[in-house]
C-alpha cells in the first residue's frame, strides 16, 4: 500500500447541483416472471404495443372493409365461416386477405431487419432499403423470376441478390460497415447498379410490362396470393429464435466492439449473425412484395421515439413496420389514383423526405 | 501470493511485427497494478489480451489458472471486467440502464433479471456516488461523472478483477484524483485492479505493483520506488529527470530537466 493521503473532501463523488440528494431513484423495472424466465419490461414499449396492435387491427379492418369490394366488418365473421356470397369470398380469399397478410408479414420483417442493421452499424442511416440491400434482391427476384423460372425460386434468388449487394456494399467502403458516410455512398451505388441490372432483365425478357418492372424495382403489394404469405410468414417465424437470441448481445454491442468482447457479447460474430438475419429477412420481403423503400429505415426510428428507450427495440420496431406497411396500401388501395399505384412508390415519395432530413441532421452533428 | 491472472509468453498484434513480444506477467490476488509505458509501448493491447478481447498470435492468458481462450465469454466476464478507452453511450440511455448492460455475463436468454442483479446495480451506483443521478440521461453529465457512470457499469459486472484502460484521459486533474481515488477505494475493498495510465506520479503514487513496459516488454516490474527511477526514465522515455520523493506520500515524483531552449528536438 503506498497511498498514505486520506480522502479529501474533494475526492467525493460529485453530484449535480441543484439534484435533490434523496432522490436514490434506482427504481428497478418491472419484471415479467413465469417459471424459469424472468425478463425486464419496459412498461412505455408495452403501452406502445398495445397502442400499435389496436391501431394495425383497425388499419386490417379498414383494409378489408372499405370500397367498391370491400366486405363489411358485420359480414365479416359469416364470410371466414364459409357462409359469404361469392364475391365476398373472393374478395376476404383471394383479393385482400393474402395482400393484408402479405403486409403485415412484409411491414414486420423490413422493420427488424431495420431495426437490427442500424443497431449492429451504430448507425440510423445504416438500414437495408438505404445500403442497396433491397435494390440487390429485387434484381436477384428479377433475375430468378425472368430469366431463369422454374430454375431457381424468387426467394432464393432475392436472398442471393441482397447477399452479393451487401458483399459488395461492405468491400467498396473499404472499411467494411464502420463508416455510415461510406456506407451511404456505397449503398447508392450499389442500388443503382442493382437497378439498372433489374432494368435490363425486365426490358430483355418482358418488354412492355410496366407493372413487372414496377413490382422489382419499387414494390407492390397488387395482386398477393396465400403463397406469398407463406414465404414471409415461415421466415418470420424461422428466424424469430434467432432474433430472439440475438436481441441481448446485439443491445450490448451498440457500445462498442471492445466493450462488447469485454462482457462476453462477441462482438464480431453478433454483428455477423445480425447481419445475416437481416440480410434474410430483407430477402424474403423483396421476394414477396418487391423492394419497398424506406420501411426499414423509418420503421426502427418511429418505435425508438416512441418507446424512448436505449437498444434496438426489436419487437416495437416490426410492430411499426408492419403498421406502416398496412397503412400505405391501405392509402394505395382506396385513393382516387387507384389500385394500380405500387405501394412502394407512396412509400418512396414519404421515406425520401425522412432519408433527406436525416442525411442532413446527421451531416450537420458531424457523422457523415 | 498465487496469481489471480497471468500472461504466459504472451506474442499480441497482427503480421511480422507483433505489438508485444514473448511477455510474461502475473497479477497477484488483490494487486493494484498499474501499466506504464511509451505511447505505444503495447500497454493497452496487454491489457485488451488479459481481458480475453485481444486473441494472442501465441502464449496464453491464465485466468485462475485456466486458460481464458478455453473458457466461455461469458464465464470468463463474470471474473473479469474491462473497460476499454472509448466505450459508445447508446443514444438516450441513462445512468441506471448504462450500469444494467454490466449484468449482461449474468444473464440467460429466458432469465434477464434477477436480485442479484438489483443489489449489484445498486451498489454500483452507490460506490460511484452516482445513486442520485439514476435517471439523469448519460449524455448530459459532465466528463468526469460519465466517466464515473462506466466505472458504475463494470462495477455493476461484479467481477473479483477489474482492468481499466487509461480511466482517467480526457478528465480534469481534480476529476483523475477523484477517479484514481475511487480505484483506490476499491482496490482496498479486495478487488484485484490492473490499469493502464500515462502519468507517472498518479501511477507511482496509487499502485502497490509497476509494470513498465518498453516496446513490447516488460522491462521493470515492482514496487513504484523501485521501477521509477531516473535512469529507467531516461532509458525507456528519453527524458532526462531527477526523482524525488512525492512531499505528501514518499512515492517518486519525476522532475524533468529544462532544455536549453535553443537545442532542436
Amino acid at each position: 500500500m503506498t497511498r498514505t493521503t486520506p480522502s479529501s473532501p474533494k475526492a467525493a463523488p460529485r453530484t449535480r447541483a441543484g439534484e435533490p440528494p434523496g432522490r436514490a431513484a434506482a427504481s428497478s423495472p418491472p419484471v415479467l416472471r413465469l417459471g424459469p424466465v424472468a425478463l425486464p419490461v419496459h412498461p412505455r414499449s408495452l403501452l406502445w404495443a398495445a397502442v400499435l396492435l389496436l391501431f394495425l387491427a383497425a388499419a386490417a379492418a379498414a383494409t378489408l372493409s372499405t370500397g367498391d369490394l370491400g366486405v363489411p366488418l358485420t359480414r365479416l365473421p359469416a364470410v371466414v365461416a364459409g357462409a359469404g356470397e361469392a364475391t365476398e369470398t373472393f374478395v376476404l380469399e383471394r383479393l385482400r386477405g393474402p395482400r393484408l397478410t402479405v403486409a403485415v408479414g412484409t411491414g414486420a420483417a423490413l422493420g427488424l431487419a431495420g431495426a437490427l442493421f442500424q443497431s449492429v452499424t451504430r448507425n440510423p442511416l445504416g438500414s437495408p432499403d438505404v445500403i442497396g440491400l433491397g435494390a440487390g434482391a429485387g434484381a436477384g427476384a428479377a433475375f430468378a423470376a425472368l430469366v431463369l423460372p422454374g430454375v431457381v425460386p424468387v426467394p432464393l434468388g432475392a436472398l442471393a441478390g441482397a447477399a452479393l449487394a451487401m458483399v459488395v456494399v461492405a468491400t467498396a467502403t473499404g472499411t467494411g460497415l464502420r463508416h455510415p458516410g461510406r456506407l451511404i455512398v456505397a449503398g447508392i451505388g450499389v442500388a443503382a447498379m442493382a437497378q439498372a441490372f433489374t432494368h435490363f432483365v425486365v426490358s430483355v425478357m418482358a418488354r412492355d410490362q410496366a407493372s413487372i418492372l414496377s413490382a422489382y424495382v419499387n414494390g407492390s403489394l397488387g395482386a398477393r396470393s396465400w403463397e406469398h404469405a407463406l414465404t414471409i410468414w415461415a421466415v418470420l417465424i424461422l428466424v424469430l429464435p434467432l432474433v430472439a437470441a440475438l436481441a441481448g448481445p446485439v443491445t450490448v454491442n451498440e457500445m462498442g466492439d471492445e466493450l462488447a468482447d469485454a462482457l462476453g457479447a462477441r462482438a464480431a460474430p453478433t454483428r455477423t449473425a445480425a447481419v445475416a438475419v437481416s440480410v434474410v429477412l430483407s430477402a424474403a420481403a423483396v421476394s414477396v412484395a418487391g423492394p419497398i423503400a424506406f420501411v426499414s429505415l423509418t420503421a426502427p426510428q418511429i418505435a425508438r421515439r416512441l418507446s424512448t428507450a436505449p437498444g434496438p427495440n426489436l419487437a416495437l420496431s416490426a410492430l411499426v413496420g408492419a403498421l406502416l406497411l398496412v397503412a400505405a396500401d391501405l392509402v394505395v388501395q382506396q385513393s382516387p389514383v387507384g389500385d394500380g399505384l405500387p405501394v412502394g412508390i407512396f412509400t418512396m415519395a414519404f421515406g425520401g423526405v425522412y432519408l433527406g432530413y436525416l442525411l442532413v441532421r446527421e451531416w450537420r452533428r458531424g457523422v457523415l | 501470493m498465487s496469481p489471480v491472472l497471468s500472461a504466459e509468453d504472451l506474442t499480441l498484434g497482427y503480421g511480422a511485427e507483433p505489438v508485444v513480444r514473448d511477455l510474461c506477467l502475473e497479477v497477484g490476488d488483490g494487486d493494484f497494478t498499474v501499466i506504464v509505458g511509451p505511447n505505444g509501448c503495447g500497454k493497452s493491447t496487454l491489457l485488451k489480451a488479459l481481458g480475453r478481447v485481444n486473441k494472442p498470435m501465441s502464449g496464453r492468458v491464465l485466468l485462475r489458472g485456466r486458460d481464458v481462450r478455453g473458457q466461455r465469454a461469458k464465464a470468463v466476464a463474470r471474473q473479469l471486467a474491462l473497460l476499454p478507452q472509448s466505450p459508445v453511450a447508446p443514444e438516450g440511455i441513462t445512468v441506471r440502464a448504462l450500469a444494467a448492460r454490466g449484468r449482461f455475463p449474468h444473464h440467460t436468454l429466458v432469465r434477464q433479471w434477477s436480485p442479484q442483479d438489483e443489489t449489484a446495480i445498486r451498489s454500483a451506483l452507490e460506490l460511484t456516488g452516482l445513486a442520485g443521478l439514476a435517471d439523469t440521461q448519460v449524455g448530459s453529465l459532465s466528463g468526469g461523472q460519465r466517466q464515473r457512470a462506466w466505472v458504475a457499469m463494470v462495477l455493476a459486472q461484479d467481477t473479483g478483477i477489474l482492468l481499466l484502460d487509461e480511466p482517467t484521459t480526457y478528465l480534469d486533474i481534480a476529476h483523475q484524483y477523484d477517479l484514481l481515488e475511487l480505484f483506490a477505494d476499491l482496490h482496498r475493498q479486495g478487488r484485484t485492479v490492473v490499469a493502464v495510465l500515462h502519468d507517472l506520479a498518479q501511477a507511482a503514487r496509487f499502485a502497490t505493483r509497476l509494470v513498465l513496459m518498453d516496446r513490447g516488454r516488460v522491462v521493470a516490474d515492482g514496487p513504484p520506488e523501485q521501477v521509477v527511477t531516473a535512469r529507467m526514465v531516461e532509458e525507456v522515455f528519453g527524458l532526462a529527470c531527477d526523482v524525488v520523493p512525492d512531499p505528501r506520500t514518499r512515492t517518486p515524483l519525476v522532475i524533468p530537466h529544462e532544455r536549453a531552449p535553443s537545442r532542436p528536438r
